[in-house]
């Protein structure tokens, strides 16, 4: 950025809230001179910056990007309502944390997909940017934008704003795309040329060589490729093996406290599980351990080159990793004396065990968060979530009798098959809770129990068994909801819930079509942005949206799907097959469990891939 | 024994605000190795005191902050190893060691100097600066979280200096009077009749009630 619009836009932090958020120069941030022949890279999360410094997808390619000596990556973030309206009216682009360079001078400019609520942010990021959000009104030599994360795994809805999808693990895959454009810069080839070429890579989607036809009762024709030399599915990136896989050694230490402020390891990839609503679960496989000794050698690093007093180990589920209590042990051994901590987020409850629950509460001791998703026993095999009431019991038991007074407990309302008794059950889970808390004699319980319960509204996600599935409509989920908050009227027990509207839009967009998309910047043209955040979401201007485009928002949300309908995502081959997931729906009709694939292959269609399974 | 160190807060810097450097001053301790100090208890901080937290929007030139140690130091150990993790933003420009007796920065601090740098109207704002200083008293609408206060600003500004790099000024910053420098701007803007103007503000020196740096007392 050239000096006057950095004093511009420097004078513009002096007016807006929270402006820690736009400063940059952090610790382990990247000061690379952006110098002519480099490929440039910026890295968008579309949400604020302390979303966005939670985030591990960031921290692990603005590291895989940046080692690269021929390339260079920067932060772009999603800047508050205040922010945007200021860029706007000076006429000051969004620009990057590192070196204020405005994103339009990037090469490539990389959106993370993590929630489908954040999409109106893409669109106002690309304007802010100065580059036309629709990818067929971009210049020749305007950045090319791609989007990867879990998202993208139905990219249909944002198929006119993006240039190119990376589908599945993004290290090797971001990696090349950052070169592949580098390289035909280099040679001015034409932006077409270089559509071309992505579309060539595996595991990458360019929406534009692609095109639906669409029945008369909305549902989908076909969907093809228009030219014969892309191929016709797009098979996702998996990264083999996780100890050769990069991991970043230091991390960006922000000024401003992120959601998640700590070193964050990530010790496996993938779960083997298979709770049929998880979308990462099905998304993130096979899985693949990192090992105690990589891992320690990452933690002494990470801890010495961030100053951070927590590490926080990552994965879908801790408890499965094989050589937890070995890596506990080792950690805070290693770095207690230091005074850094161990947390266990996203533990399963059966396998939360007493010995672990001490080891992490040696050094600091967080809450306690549990997610047993269902109320009964039969919606728990539904979901094919195996866990039992004796499991919530024991786990709690073993909480309360080393110190803790906190629980939060995480559900699911509007599952397939779900009934009253199965919310009202509910209420019987929490005064399990309790009841084993006033078990533990007084004077050796914490006081102040506290039992916090949130309800998420179910949204069907595509490569689920529940792909096929209709969400409970909006005035159903209001009754349940409030059959609920019945159910859990007591003393010690906080009830928080989502808004229905946004789950409900949320579904919309998981298996939307291309139509969504129409629906996606008229919304935004209404001004719909930071849709995430209770004091921006505006239903009413959705609502509108989607009349002005004749789209009728039922048709993606609540419509239960045949087993032989084309789906929008039926073009990529996410590893698991789509009869799998159709079995798997069966099972769950019937209330089969399914149980966890290291006891015996399910045939799931990850075992094709070779070497993907472990025996 | 303890460290009195003197650092600065850079302009890059200047929109972080007291928790935030804070907690960035801890991560750079605990990444130099030095021998710190921890709190009791179930989450131990790094045990850590500043003179006066600086304001969201305010560069520093010569913060002051003490650090406790369990084994001593000497004070160019203790620079170069620290200095050696932090931004360039935030380095430490000196330090001393003094006794645990010494009395904490905080308890010294008397007034601060600050230099003010106004967007537009430099020539008239600077000027106010000596109507200001002829004044007997000048009433100023101070909002605190309890509600509105009228204090007299006079008393507690104890030099004006218009120089060619920006006005010079010398505030009261302690337990008996604090004006603080959007006050006297706004204060500066009324004796002129001009709008408040937009204004780069830097906190130059900390001060004991001798006046003289904190540093150097």
């Amino acid at each position: 950025m050239n000096l006057e619009m950095n004093a511009r836009l420097d004078r513009l932090l002096d007016r807006v809230e929270k402006p820690a958020r736009y400063v940059g120069a952090e610790v382990g941030a990247v000061a690379k001179p952006l110098e002519k022949g480099m490929g440039t890279f910026a890295f968008c999360f579309p949400d604020t910056y302390e979303i966005a410094m939670s985030h591990l997808g960031m921290k692990v390619l603005y590291d895989v990007l940046n080692r690269d000596a021929d390339l260079v990556c920067e932060r772009v973030c999603m800047p508050w309502s205040d922010m945007a309206d200021l860029l706007r009216q000076e006429g000051v682009p969004l620009f990057s944390l590192e070196t204020r360079t405005p994103l339009r001078d990037f090469q490539v400019v990389g959106f993370t997909l993590q929630y489908e609520m954040s999409y109106t942010n893409i669109l106002e990021m690309l304007d802010l940017g100065h580059i036309p959000v629709l990818a067929s009104g971009r210049a020749e030599d305007m950045p090319i934008v791609i989007a990867g994360g879990p998202c993208a795994f139905n990219p249909e809805p944002l198929a006119p704003f993006i240039d190119a999808f990376v589908l599945g693990d993004g290290e090797t895959a971001t990696l090349e795309i950052a070169h592949a454009v580098r390289g035909l810069r280099a040679k001015n080839a034409r932006r077409e040329d270089i559509l071309m070429a992505l579309a060539q890579m595996p595991g990458v989607y360019v929406p534009r060589f692609y095109e639906p036809a669409y029945r008369a009762d909305g549902t989908l024709a076909a969907f093809e490729p228009i030219r014969s030399d892309v191929p016709a599915r797009i098979k996702k990136r998996i990264e083999r093996d996780l100890n050769l896989a990069p991991y970043p050694e230091t991390m960006v230490v922000p000024y401003a406290e992120a959601v998640h402020d700590r070193i964050v390891l990530e010790i496996m990839r993938g779960c083997t599980r298979g709770c049929r609503f998880c979308q990462a679960g099905m998304l993130y496989r096979p899985v693949r351990e990192r090992s105690v000794e990589r891992l320690m050698d990452l933690a002494e690093k990470l801890v010495a080159a961030t100053g951070y007093e927590e590490i926080s180990l990552s994965s879908l589920s801790s408890g499965d990793y094989s050589q937890l209590s070995e890596l506990v042990k080792q950690l805070t051994e290693r770095f207690s004396a230091q005074r850094v901590g161990v947390s266990l987020p996203s533990m399963r409850l059966d396998t939360l065990v007493g010995q672990t629950l001490a080891d992490s509460a040696q050094v600091r001791k967080g809450g306690l968060t549990l997610a047993p998703e269902a109320g009964t026993q039969r919606l728990r095999d539904v979901i094919n979530k195996g866990v039992t009431e004796d499991d919530l019991k024991n786990a709690v038991s073993d909480a309360f009798q080393n110190g803790w007074n906190s629980v939060k407990l995480y559900f699911m309302l509007g599952l397939p098959t779900e009934n009253d008794d199965d919310l009202t059950a509910i209420g019987d889970l929490a005064k399990l809770v309790e009841d084993a808390y006033y078990q533990v004699p007084k004077g050796q319980r914490a006081p102040g129990l506290r039992i916090t319960v949130s309800a998420a509204t179910f949204v069907p996600k595509p490569f689920t068994p529940f792909q096929w599935c209709a969400q409970d409509t909006l005035p159903e989920i209001g009754r349940k909801q409030a059959l609920l908050r019945g159910a859990l009227k007591r003393k010690s027990v906080t009830f928080n819930w989502h808004e229905p509207e946004l789950s409900f839009l949320e579904a919309c967009f998981a298996r939307g079509d291309r139509r969504m998309a129409d629906v996606l910047l008229q919304a935004w043209k209404l001004g719909c942005r930071l849709d995430g955040w209770q004091q921006h979401f505006r239903y009413d201007l959705w609502l509108q949206a989607f009349a002005d485009q004749g789209v009728d928002a039922s048709f993606y949300a609540n419509r239960e799907r045949g087993q032989d309908e084309l789906l929008p995502w039926d073009f990529i081959d996410a590893g698991v097959t789509k009869g799998y997931l159709a079995r798997e729906y069966q099972r769950a009709l019937d209330g089969a469990v399914t149980p966890d694939c290291r006891d015996g292959c399910q045939g799931c269609g990850l075992q094709g891939i070779a070497g993907a399974c472990a025996p | 024994m303890k460290m009195q160190v003197v650092f600065r807060k850079g302009e890059r810097l200047r929109h972080i605000g007291h928790l935030d450097l804070m907690r960035a001053m801890q991560r750079a301790l605990r990444r130099s190795g030095l021998p710190v100090k921890y709190s009791q208890g179930f989450n131990p901080h790094i045990l850590l005191s500043f003179a006066a937290p600086l304001a969201v929007g305010i560069a520093g030139e010569r913060e002051v902050m003490e650090v406790p140690l369990d084994t001593p130091v000497s004070t160019e150990d203790f620079l170069n190893k620290l200095n050696a993790v932090l931004p360039p933003e935030l380095a430490c420009v000196a330090a001393r060691q003094v006794d645990d007796l010494h009395p904490a920065p905080m308890a010294a601090l008397f007034a601060a100097a600050y230099r003010i740098v106004p967007a537009e109207n430099a020539e008239a704002f600077q000027a106010a600066a000596a109507e200001f200083l002829a004044r007997d008293r000048y009433m100023a609408t101070h909002r605190t979280k309890s509600g509105e206060k009228q204090i007299d600003l006079r008393p507690l500004v104890f030099n004006l200096v218009a120089k060619p790099e920006g006005l010079h000024a010398v505030l009261s910053l302690n337990q008996s009077g604090t004006c603080k420098p959007d006050l006297l701007i706004a204060a500066l803007s009324d004796v002129k009749h001009i709008p408040v103007p937009a204004c780069r503000v830097t906190r130059t020196r900390l001060l004991n009630n001798l006046l003289v740096p904190l540093e150097n007392a």
